[in-house]
């Protein structure tokens, strides 16, 4: 039956050993990841995204940025010095999609949270020559002037509960309140810290939430969730 | 009339296709669904109208044949 | 070939119509694919020609060139010659009709279409080459099994008793992209009205199945299906059996065996677990062995026919290919490494990598069956100009040569750069430093690029008046007897 003369007579044959063939490589490496205990690191810190930095992050997803930024600091000794502490499997347990990529056209992100200031990151995305004359980078500045997009925020983080996001009632039924109170300097963010430790209030322009808010948002908490000095979290050294 | 089979049972899924894009459409939340769903009831018409026409282009050229 | 090329018996009607409808295709999304292509070259050379424009900024017109390049010219031409060939070695004209092959064809154009205005529009999923939404995977999905059912169905109602070894390639490559496809896209939409959906999967684990599904478009989307390509066109071209069938026997069990395993070798030193990543390594080195015998049963094919180089001009750029072919087949190997790979990432090493495949390989042995194919399918005695098939045939070389050298200095340049240190230790460049350091070769690779849009507008010139039913003044030539036989087979 195994005999190539036999399998090249019969279309069925053919087609079936094929998908056996191929399906072996990717189940072997696809299934232990979701069955390996130790594949994703237990660290502190780690929390769903904010209202206001999920929908900066389906913005980041929406414009491609992975084409240019990785979001991975490798274990290596350079990218360490220039990055940050390596990344944690843990760190992109929440990112529905990972926005890891593959080339840095730009520099990596995946710590680049706090590493500026929200003026900064304003500037730099309206006129990304205006900051870094080096730099590659295409003006996003259209983006401070679209209002974002608020109404579907429920059923955005909804879903994302399905696909495994422990978003709470409490938080889904909070969202819209999270998302504007992150966008005003001025309002009372105690609530919204408790729920989402670390998050940054962005200024915003007084008058609407903007896409860019929300991008800022996003950028300002990515890698800073993991506390790489509290003792615990020590054992990650490898 | 002897209609081709498979121009009938293609005929009637775009049909159906051209159905769904037009509920897509009524209902979207925003504009890629929207486009998307008037884009699929186009392209249902316009193909199954190709249909129809070769169809009859075919009895037509028996007929003079 | 034996079972295609010794036919007495009258050849059946085969559905032609689509293949043409597949074979303009295919020219049309070239040029579009390399034009967007050649325009972000110069995004990157200089920024300002982002316009500003959140339409043509760089991560929304990505994608489209991508696309473009490997869905919309790469999957027209396979599906252009897979119809073509199946019907032949088989004897048989494709099942379900003409109707089923029609909307196969405006099925996939459609989607085309759609997907290149949703990235533009802003709206991409951002996994590398699925970057469509979820209702365009699903309507990619309805097309894409309406193409399985006429491939099968034309091979199990096939005259020959034999399934000709084109066609194994081609069915692994239809299957395997159906798995691949739905399994990376698995996502929830936050309404059936919505555009916007969120993966099932996250982090580690999407990684995973993301480069399982990247690595294998690759392996079966630009490889496998254009390995049937090779397998049909050079031995009918050069009129000479396939070298060896025990090899193409062996090419093809180890190759689509292996080939799937090699995806972890894009995640060395991530957070994806070691044992992945060293299972991603180890078998694509392995892949190395398959991939060169794939190349030599190619090239050995010619063995005894080489003068016809000279004078096939659609072979030149098959055999070409294949070398290409041979070459980022190895390239690739070395590349996963985990050592190599700590400097090649994330560098523009890899879009040489990638160039070397997708201009040298992909394109040159879908130019080569195209130039073989449209004389036959309208019926003409030859093509218009056997010169301009040369100047096509040497730009073109010259664009990748200019391209992938451009791009290897750039890319370990850019490694070296960013992990160099100074006298006291010191990480030695700024990421900036590393930019600025790239702008010669961003203008070199650009200049490549067009060289290569140049080379397949000449494509279209002389495929349009080969149509036309011309023939170049200029040229002194005997038509050849062996495109009239096949034109009439």
């Amino acid at each position: 039956m195994f005999r190539q003369e036999f399998i090249e007579r019969n279309a069925f044959l053919l087609l079936v050993l094929t998908l056996v063939t191929i399906a072996i490589g990717g189940i072997i490496e696809v299934v232990p990841l979701f069955t390996i205990e130790t594949t994703v690191e237990h660290v502190k810190g780690i929390r769903p995204y904010t209202p206001l930095e999920q929908r900066g992050r389906d913005i980041y997803v929406r414009e491609g940025c992975y084409v240019c930024h990785s979001q991975q600091v490798r274990a290596l000794r350079d990218e360490v010095e220039r990055y940050g502490h390596f990344s944690l499997a843990a760190e992109s347990m929440y990112d529905h999609p990972f926005q890891w990529g593959s080339k840095r056209i730009g520099p990596d992100l995946a710590r680049v949270g706090g590493k500026y200031s929200n003026d900064w990151h304003y500037a730099h995305l309206s006129n990304p020559q205006s900051v870094v004359p080096e730099s590659l980078m295409p003006a996003y500045a259209f983006l401070a002037e679209t209002p974002l997009e608020a109404d579907d925020i429920v059923a955005r983080l909804r879903t994302l509960r399905a696909v495994g996001v422990p978003y709470t009632d409490g938080e889904i039924a909070n969202a819209a309140v999270d998302m504007a109170t992150q966008a005003s300097p001025n309002a009372d963010n105690v609530e919204l810290l408790k729920r989402y430790p670390k998050a940054v209030t962005v200024p915003g322009n007084g008058r609407v939430v903007t896409e860019m808010d929300a991008l800022v948002a996003y950028l300002q908490v990515l890698g800073t969730m993991v506390n790489f000095a509290d003792p615990a979290n020590e054992r990650l050294q490898q | 009339m002897d209609i081709d089979p498979s121009d009938l049972i293609v005929g009637l899924m775009m049909a159906v296709f051209g159905l769904v894009g037009l509920i897509l459409a009524s209902g979207a939340m925003d504009n890629e669904m929207y486009v998307f769903g008037l884009s699929l009831f186009g392209f249902a018409c316009v193909f199954d109208f190709g249909l129809l026409r070769r169809h009859f282009d075919r009895m037509e050229a028996r007929r003079h044949g | 070939m034996a079972d295609a090329a010794i036919m007495p018996h009258s050849a059946p009607d085969y559905n032609e119509a689509v293949v043409r409808k597949f074979v303009i295709a295919t020219v049309f999304w070239a040029v579009v694919a390399f034009l967007v292509g050649v325009w972000l070259a110069t995004e990157l050379a200089w920024p300002q020609a982002n316009l500003g424009l959140s339409f043509v900024n760089f991560g929304r017109l990505r994608p489209v060139h991508t696309s473009a390049a490997i869905f919309a010219f790469g999957g027209s031409a396979l599906f252009a010659t897979s119809f073509y060939v199946v019907q032949r070695t088989c004897r048989a004209r494709l099942f379900g009709g003409e109707a089923l092959a029609d909307f196969v064809f405006w099925g996939y154009q459609f989607f085309i279409v759609m997907a290149a205005l949703s990235y533009v529009m802003g709206f991409s999923q951002s996994q590398e080459y699925a970057e469509p939404q979820w209702h365009l995977d699903l309507w990619l999905t309805v097309v894409w099994v309406a193409y399985a059912v006429i491939f099968v169905g034309t091979l199990m109602k096939r005259e020959e008793p034999h399934i000709y070894v084109a066609n194994w390639f081609y069915l692994a490559f239809i299957l395997t992209i159906a798995v691949l496809h739905i399994g990376n896209n698995l996502a929830l939409p936050i309404s059936m009205f919505s555009a916007q959906a969120y993966q099932v999967t996250s982090g580690v684990q999407n990684a995973m199945i993301q480069w399982w599904y990247g690595h294998n478009a690759v392996g079966f989307f630009l490889t496998a299906g254009f390995l049937g390509m090779m397998y049909y066109f050079i031995p009918k071209a050069a009129n000479r059996p396939v070298y060896s069938y025990r090899l193409s026997v062996v090419h093809f069990w180890s190759l689509i065996f292996m080939y799937i395993w090699a995806g972890p070798h894009h995640l060395h030193w991530t957070a994806l677990p070691d044992w992945t990543q060293t299972l991603g390594m180890a078998f694509s080195v392995m892949l190395w062995m398959p991939s060169w015998g794939g190349m030599i049963n190619g090239l050995m094919t010619l063995s005894g026919a080489w003068d016809k180089l000279r004078t096939e001009p659609s072979l030149r750029f098959s055999v070409t290919a294949v070398g290409f072919y041979g070459m980022s087949t190895f390239e690739g190997p070395v590349m996963s490494v985990r050592d190599v790979n700590a400097l090649s990432h994330y560098t523009d090493w890899t879009i040489g990598h990638v160039h070397s495949g997708a201009l040298g390989w992909v394109a040159f042995i879908s130019f080569g069956a195209v130039y073989y194919l449209v004389p036959v399918l309208w019926k003409r005695p030859g093509l218009y100009s056997m010169r301009l098939v040369s100047w096509h045939y040497w730009i073109a070389t010259l664009g990748i040569v200019f391209y992938i050298t451009s791009m290897w200095v750039a890319g370990i340049m850019q490694g070296l750069m960013w992990r160099a240190y100074d006298q006291f230790g010191f990480l030695q460049y700024s990421f900036a430093e590393s930019v600025i350091a790239l702008h010669p070769y961003y203008v070199i690779r650009l200049f490549g690029g067009l060289l290569f849009l140049i080379g397949a507008l000449l494509m279209v010139y002389n495929l349009i008046q080969t149509v036309r039913g011309k023939i170049s003044t200029s040229e002194q030539r005997i038509v050849m007897p062996a495109a009239v036989a096949v034109a009439g087979e």
